[in-house]
Order: structure tokens, then C-alpha cells, then sequence
């Protein structure tokens, strides 16, 4: 379980989230909804690492991850995949992959070479394109690309910056429905951040509202999804 | 015809050394955003090193490789003594600006270059003196004639080229080659993934370190040694760089044979002193013609 309490991050006298407390349950979807600049980035880079919290507390599985930095907390089971399909241009496909495992290759060898494998199963698009640069892909493939980076490290905790962003339709419920399968498969966790308010909610068991970074509504997915008075004030539909 | 083949041999076994220099820049400005003013003072200490040692009765060979470790070493201190604590000072008051950020690192490289060469001159005295070849720096004599390429040089192409080779085969087939790579292309992917990149950065000072100290071992047989010398090669390399695209590692060996031709051919046509004004105009020539340089990035930062 992710456990989030008043956590409070600020950037010089901007602050980004404001005493932001919930939880996302184990092999759920938590999807953290809210309008630009609620602060829902800066959530996920604070779980990650890449920002520091000016105060309150983040705890995975009973340990706290408050101070650690990135690359360490991908090591306890945290991936994040950032905004904007955030891949290496300049590298292939491949090696775009394999730098998410490059942490495991000594102690799990074989285990590397099965969780690649098990990306291209989910993502066979990018097996036909394994040599080519990642700057080559379309956005849905960049995507992709940076999602199984994130899952070659077997993480236990997902953490997905609006994965849906600037993609076709079509392309973001392939992509959803990817992340979908895995958790109910696999029984991985996912926090989900989205603006797409409607997919988000659709797919996620839990859904929390940001604004201007503090949690407006914290409850079951299909709940939010329902209220027209919390959908007119914050997402604006 | 046989000034020309003296100029492309020699031109060949400079721009070796050039290549080697400019990729020790390369890989620093590609891996930590530094332009590294202090390589060759890095360089120059540690052929002093391997020289005192030489000069005690050790082996070339035990010196030559004492230097480049040394060279290695003294990039990882740089970067954790000098270049970590100050970029890790980002966000003081002093350093709120983007230029400011950028220009601070090179300010520290000249200083520590300044220290350097000053501390040579304490240790070792500040006048020039000899640095030995391990081969013989005569000439090939065939069918009687004197040809302008000596053992020296063919040993030094062989170096170099191995260097590059075996560079090439770490970056492109290894993990720690991938770590690095990520790290200088994207430091916040790289950290997602895991990659520990304090580690990986560290390690680019140290490959730099011990490539530009092999180009000081290289060069100086010829130049000789003194606590200024290889000022004028930090300048060449770095043009060679600039040439090539500082981003691009390929590129700085491409501008590295380059700028060593360019260089031989208008010592060898023209006269010696004009090869600084050669140098320069080609560093112009390409800033117009093409500022990122022949492989650089487009949207490489223009220096």
C-alpha cells in the first residue's frame, strides 16, 4: 500500500501541493485526477524522488521513501514514467529497454531476459522496431517505449504522468487497456495521474481529486465518475 | 610528392593526438555539462609524474601507466572534490541564474588549471625539458630515402586507434557504457532507470582524465614538457571538438584527424607560425558554415 500523509512540496514560495494525503491500495489502479497545474506531476515526482517534499510523509509497503533519491527508490520497486513519453532519442529501442534493467543484470540475469520478452509480448509494435532509434517512433510508440522501460525493473508500484497525452483515441485505449491487463495479471499497483479525466476513471478502482494542490475528493472511481457537480467544478465537462 | 606524404603522415599521428584530447572533452561536456578547461594541466601533471619516474630508473612502460591511472584519478577527484559540490549548490541565491549555473563549473576548470600548472612549476621547476618516445623517432629509410614517418608514429596511430576502438566497443556493447550514455543524453531518464548517475558521471571525469593523459604521453616526446606546454593542445583539441560537434564523440575524432591535417599541411606548405592562424580560421569557418559542428545535434547549445 502507498500511503501519502501532508505531504507538502514547494518550489522557492510556489507550493505545489498543499498537505496532500491518501492511499492507493495494492493491485488497484488509484488514478489522481485535476485540472493543469493542481499539482498532480508534482506528486509523482515527489513519490519518485525527483522532487524533494518540504514536509510530510510517503511510505510503500510500510517503508518510508521520503529522502531517498531516485535511482534508489526505482531499486525498491517504484517506477515512474514521466510526462511526455520521456525515452532517449538517441538511443534504440532496445537499449532504451534494457537501461530499465541495467540495475538487475548482474543478480537476475535470466530474469532480465524474461521480463524483456514479456514487454514485447505486450507491446509487439516495438519488437519489429527493436534496432530502430526511439526518435524514429510515433508519440504511441514513444509511449510504449517508456512504459516497458519503467517495467523491465519489476516494479511493484507504477507510477503513470498522463500517459494519454497528445496520442489519438485510439492509441490511448490500446495503451490503458495495456496497463489495465498487467494490473489485474500481474497484480501490479498503478497511480495513475491523468487530465483525461473520463478514461482515467474509466480503467482506475480509486480515483483522487486535485486542486491547486490539495485533494478535493478522495473516493471509488466509478462514484467520482458519476458526480456531475464534482466534474463541472474541477474538470470543467 | 614527398612533402606531401610528410604532411599527411604527420598530419595522421597529430591528429591522433588531437582526436584523443578532443574526445576527452567530448565525453565530459557530453556527461556533465562542463567544459574542462583543466584536462591538459591534468594531462601535464601527470606526464611530470610519469617523467620523475622515468628519470628515477623505473620502465616507460611502468611510467606510461602509472600516468594514465593518475590522469584517472585526478578527473574522479575533480569531479567529487570541485564539479559535484558546486553543481549541487544549484539552487543558493548566487547561482539562480542559467548562465551564471553554466559559466561557474568553467571558471573552477581554469582555476584549477591555474593551480596545476603553478604546482608544477613548484615541484618540477618551470623550464622545459625532454619526455622520452619508446621508439625511435628516425625516419623509415626505404630504397635509400628517408621517409617522414618514424616507429614513434606508427606506435601512436596503434595506441590511439585501439583507444578508440576499444572506447567505441565499451560505450556500444556494455552496461556501464548504456549507464554512461543515458546519463550524459538524459540524466532524469537515466535516474528513473535506476542508473546511479553521481557513479557514471564520475566515471566519464576519469575516462577523460586518463585519455588526455595519454595524449600527453603522446605528444610531449615531440613538443617537450614544461608546465605551459600543452596550452596550445587544449586549444587545438578543443577546436577539434567544436569541429566535429561537441556532443558527438565520433565527431571530436573526425575534427581531431581533421584539424591534425589542416595543421600539417600548412606547417609543411606555409611556415609554422601560421598554423595558429589556420586553426582559427577553421574553428570560424565552421561556426559559420555550420555551428553544431559536422556531427553535432541540432539543438546543440552553440558556445
Amino acid at each position: 500500500m502507498l500511503e501519502v500523509k501532508n505531504l507538502v512540496t514547494s518550489f522557492g514560495s510556489v507550493v505545489a501541493l498543499d498537505g496532500v494525503s491518501f492511499t492507493a491500495q495494492e493491485s488497484k489502479i488509484t488514478t489522481v485526477i485535476g485540472a493543469n497545474g493542481a499539482g498532480k506531476s508534482t506528486l509523482l515526482r515527489t513519490i519518485s524522488g525527483l522532487e524533494h517534499a518540504t514536509s510530510g510523509s510517503i511510505t510503500w509497503s510500510g517503508k518510508s521513501v521520503i529522502g531517498m533519491r531516485a535511482e534508489d527508490i526505482v531499486r525498491g520497486g517504484i517506477a515512474h514514467v514521466p510526462e511526455g513519453h520521456a525515452v532517449i532519442s538517441e538511443l534504440s529501442v532496445e537499449e532504451n529497454i534494457s537501461m530499465g534493467s541495467l540495475f538487475r543484470r548482474r543478480k537476475f540475469k535470466a530474469d532480465v531476459t524474461a521480463a524483456q520478452d514479456e514487454v514485447f509480448e505486450l507491446f509487439p509494435r516495438l519488437k519489429e522496431r527493436r534496432k530502430q532509434l526511439a526518435g524514429t517512433l510515433s508519440g504511441g510508440e514513444r509511449q510504449m517505449l517508456a512504459i516497458s522501460r519503467a517495467l523491465v525493473s519489476r516494479p511493484k508500484l507504477l507510477l503513470l504522468d498522463e500517459p494519454s497525452l497528445g496520442l489519438a483515441p485510439l492509441v490511448v485505449e490500446q495503451i490503458i487497456d495495456s496497463i489495465n491487463i498487467l494490473c489485474r495479471t500481474t497484480g501490479l499497483t498503478v497511480l495513475l495521474v491523468e487530465q483525461n479525466a473520463n478514461t482515467a476513471l474509466g480503467v482506475a478502482d480509486h480515483g483522487v481529486l486535485l486542486s491547486l494542490g490539495k485533494v478535493v475528493a478522495d473516493r471509488p472511481a466509478a462514484e467520482l465518475r458519476a458526480d456531475a457537480n464534482l466534474r463541472a467544478a474541477y474538470l470543467g465537462y | 610528392m614527398d612533402t606531401f606524404l610528410a604532411a599527411l603522415f604527420s598530419g595522421t599521428s597529430r591528429g591522433a593526438i588531437y582526436a584523443l584530447v578532443a574526445l576527452g572533452l567530448v565525453i565530459v561536456w557530453r556527461g556533465a555539462g562542463i567544459l574542462n578547461y583543466a584536462q591538459m594541466g591534468q594531462a601535464m601533471f601527470s606526464t611530470y609524474i610519469a617523467s620523475t619516474m622515468i628519470t628515477n630508473g623505473n620502465s616507460y612502460w611502468l611510467a606510461f601507466v602509472v600516468a594514465i591511472v593518475v590522469g584517472a584519478v585526478m578527473g574522479v577527484l575533480l569531479d567529487i572534490l570541485v564539479m559535484r559540490p558546486l553543481s549541487n549548490k544549484k539552487k543558493t541565491e548566487l547561482l539562480s541564474s542559467e548562465s551564471m549555473r553554466a559559466a561557474i563549473p568553467v571558471i573552477a576548470s581554469l582555476g584549477i588549471l591555474g593551480v596545476l600548472q603553478a604546482l608544477a612549476g613548484i615541484i618540477w621547476a618551470a623550464e622545459e625539458r625532454g619526455f622520452p618516445a619508446p621508439y625511435a623517432q628516425e625516419g623509415f629509410t626505404v630504397a635509400g630515402n628517408v621517409m617522414p614517418f618514424t616507429s614513434f608514429d606508427v606506435f601512436v596511430i596503434t595506441v590511439v586507434l585501439t583507444t578508440l576502438a576499444l572506447t567505441t566497443l565499451f560505450f556500444k556493447k556494455t552496461g556501464v557504457g548504456l549507464a554512461m550514455r543515458a546519463t550524459a543524453l538524459n540524466s532524469e531518464v537515466a535516474r528513473l532507470s535506476g542508473i546511479r548517475t553521481n557513479f557514471t558521471r564520475s566515471l566519464s571525469w576519469a575516462f577523460s582524465g586518463a585519455a588526455s593523459s595519454l595524449a600527453g604521453l603522446l605528444i610531449t616526446p615531440t613538443s617537450n614538457l614544461s608546465p605551459n606546454t600543452l596550452d596550445l593542445v587544449l586549444i587545438i583539441g578543443f577546436t577539434a571538438a567544436v569541429v566535429g560537434g561537441l556532443d558527438s564523440p565520433a565527431g571530436a575524432v573526425i575534427g581531431g584527424f581533421l584539424v591534425g591535417m589542416v595543421i600539417s599541411f600548412v606547417s609543411f606548405y606555409g611556415s609554422p607560425e601560421d598554423v595558429f592562424l589556420a586553426i582559427l580560421a577553421v574553428l570560424l569557418l565552421v561556426l559559420i558554415i555550420r555551428p553544431r559542428g559536422i556531427l553535432g545535434a541540432k539543438d546543440a547549445r552553440r558556445v
